[in-house]
């Protein structure tokens, strides 16, 4: 037997089995879309697959760099170009709790936990949980983990001197291209320089002969100028802004003046102590003179025992 | 020593036999195939079968994959609509693996994914040891999306063994919870006029939740005993 309804039965219901809250009342007719709500509703929801995009990108990011470097002899100290090079553009969206993952990545894949090393990680004396550690400060308790992150200590120094230089901000709200430069620890410094791209300046434009090629300049300068600013108020082309140009609207209405302002005065005959005209007797009496008397009067320090 | 390791290796065997037990039972309520003998497989058996020689475990062995029952398919059919007229269930052949590794990372993550791919496998759990590194979590969250929008559809669920030597639903303060279908949920809705945001709500990471592989905007049935109404059913929405 099917379990029995408690509700009361509306004649609705009675009538029509298949849709009884439907019949009894309707929906209310749909409201038409509110553009402005429409287009936030939009906006978050663009920043938010902007985030995660970002989040796919730094995972990605890890996966690569677990297998760096690309050949098995290469020298930390002496990385070679291109590495160092997918390196340094490869962390600029990670914080610093994102490159300590990509350290336990490798560590769990046996290699030492700089990228662009290729030795496996350091192996401490025993199997032991913790272990103890000579160190400047005397002896000191120190996880097997800790112990066996790197190959050597020279690689932890260059791991580390990475990681100071990270963003703490998540890279989605990161504004601008502020903190995109990572150095790396290297000896073959001149190298690198060589191999990054380098935005070469445009060959300079043929003198202008006319006027309007001055002007065609011009514009070109205003352009840049423009990307600029852009670039500070951190709209990267290519990434979303967290301004939204349909939200907040840039039309400046002026206020025109068609008389010359006067500071307001009362009219004639009227105290600023008048109620609705009247003036109390006692603000008759303290208008001219100073308050202090009364101030006197009370002298609480007699009341007070001791 | 030869007694003390024998010793460790047959509690390691009997912790092993009862989270495959559980294992088992998880996968019969959520509504896989599971045959009853697989659920009440003796110590015995499970020594015969998943234990080499020197009595370890093998725990490659011990992977299985299950598929859905008819009841179960139903249940997770979106209704037909005017433009989707035979809508595709959204629940498929699962695989269930037990890791051995200690240290789980990305790679063994990626490893798990494209297995899952190959065998056209629609979800997967994995039974790991230790918890996963903090890299890998995250890109279980985002198990859909990786290797180019082709993951496992069902998603990635991770248990530890230690979760699953005892079956939490057995437990006598564990109320009974039903998953309702896309249909029940809109009955029950219109029967009370809610919107789904008026119902209570029920987390996914809840012991219980995770036990039945709930989703995001499902709706469980409870219905736990009463001293004052004999049966009292509420209703949950994972969130």
């Amino acid at each position: 037997m099917p379990p029995k309804s408690i509700l009361k039965k509306t004649p609705a219901a009675t009538s029509t089995q298949t849709h009884p809250a439907v019949a009894a009342n309707p929906p209310p007719p749909a409201r038409p879309v509110n553009q402005r709500h429409l287009s936030t509703a939009v906006q978050h929801a663009r920043i938010y697959e902007q985030r995660k995009q970002v989040e796919t990108a730094i995972l990605d990011a890890v996966f690569e760099l677990i297998d760096f470097p690309t050949s098995p002899d290469a020298d930390p100290a002496r990385p070679s170009p291109s590495d160092a090079h997918r390196f340094r553009q490869a962390i600029v969206p990670f914080q610093p709790s994102d490159y300590d993952g990509l350290i336990e990545e490798r560590n769990i894949a046996a290699k030492c936990g700089y990228t662009l090393c290729p030795r496996p990680k350091g192996k401490a004396p025993s199997t032991a949980k913790k272990h103890f550690v000579e160190t400047s400060k005397g002896v000191q308790i120190v996880d097997r983990k800790k112990l066996e992150m790197w190959c050597s200590d020279d690689c932890a120094r260059r791991a580390l001197f990475v990681k100071v230089q990270l963003n703490e901000e998540p890279a989605w709200l990161r504004q601008g291209d502020y903190g995109t430069e990572i150095d790396l620890m290297v000896e073959n410094a001149e190298d690198h320089h060589k191999a990054l791209p380098l935005r070469l300046k445009k060959a300079a434009a043929p003198a202008p002969e006319d006027a309007e090629a001055d002007a065609a300049a011009a514009w070109a300068a205003r352009d840049d100028a423009l990307a600029d600013l852009a670039m500070e108020r951190g709209e990267t082309p290519g990434r979303l802004s967290k301004a939204n140009k349909d939200l907040i609207t840039d039309k400046i209405k002026e206020r025109v003046a068609r008389f010359q302002p006067t500071p307001p005065s009362l009219p004639p005959g009227q105290s600023h102590m008048a109620i609705e005209g009247h003036v109390p007797k006692s603000a008759r009496h303290a208008e001219p003179k100073d308050s202090d008397d009364e101030d006197d009067e009370q002298d609480w320090d007699k009341a007070l025992p001791g | 020593m030869a007694d003390s390791g024998d010793h460790k290796a047959r509690q390691e065997m009997l912790d092993l036999w009862r989270v495959y037990r559980t294992t088992k039972e998880m996968c019969r309520d959520r509504g896989y195939n599971v045959l009853p003998e697989e659920c009440n497989i003796s110590f015995d058996d499970f020594a015969r079968k998943f234990g080499t020689d020197s009595g370890q475990i093998a725990r490659g062995q011990m992977n299985f994959s299950t598929i859905p029952s008819e009841d179960m398919v139903r249940k997770y059919t979106p209704p037909a609509t005017p433009k989707v007229l035979n809508p595709e269930p959204a629940i498929g052949t699962l695989w269930v693996e037990f890791n051995a590794d200690e240290n789980i990372g990305m790679k063994n993550l990626r490893e798990f994914i494209t297995h899952l791919q190959n065998g056209s496998y629609y979800s997967g759990i994995m039974i790991v040891v230790k918890p996963l590194s903090g890299m890998a979590m995250r890109g279980i969250r985002g198990a859909q999306q990786l290797s180019g929008g082709s993951g496992p559809k069902g998603g990635i669920e991770v248990f530890l063994e230690q979760d699953l030597k005892i079956n939490i639903t057995k437990h006598e303060l564990v109320p009974t919870h039903l998953l309702l279908s896309t249909e029940e949920k809109a009955q029950l809705l219109k029967r009370y006029r809610l919107k789904e945001t008026q119902l209570p709500r029920i987390q996914v990471t809840d012991p219980v939740a995770k036990y039945y592989g709930l989703r995001r905007g499902q709706v469980v049935k409870i219905i736990r005993k009463s001293e004052t109404a004999g049966r009292y059913a509420s209703y949950r929405w994972a969130i």
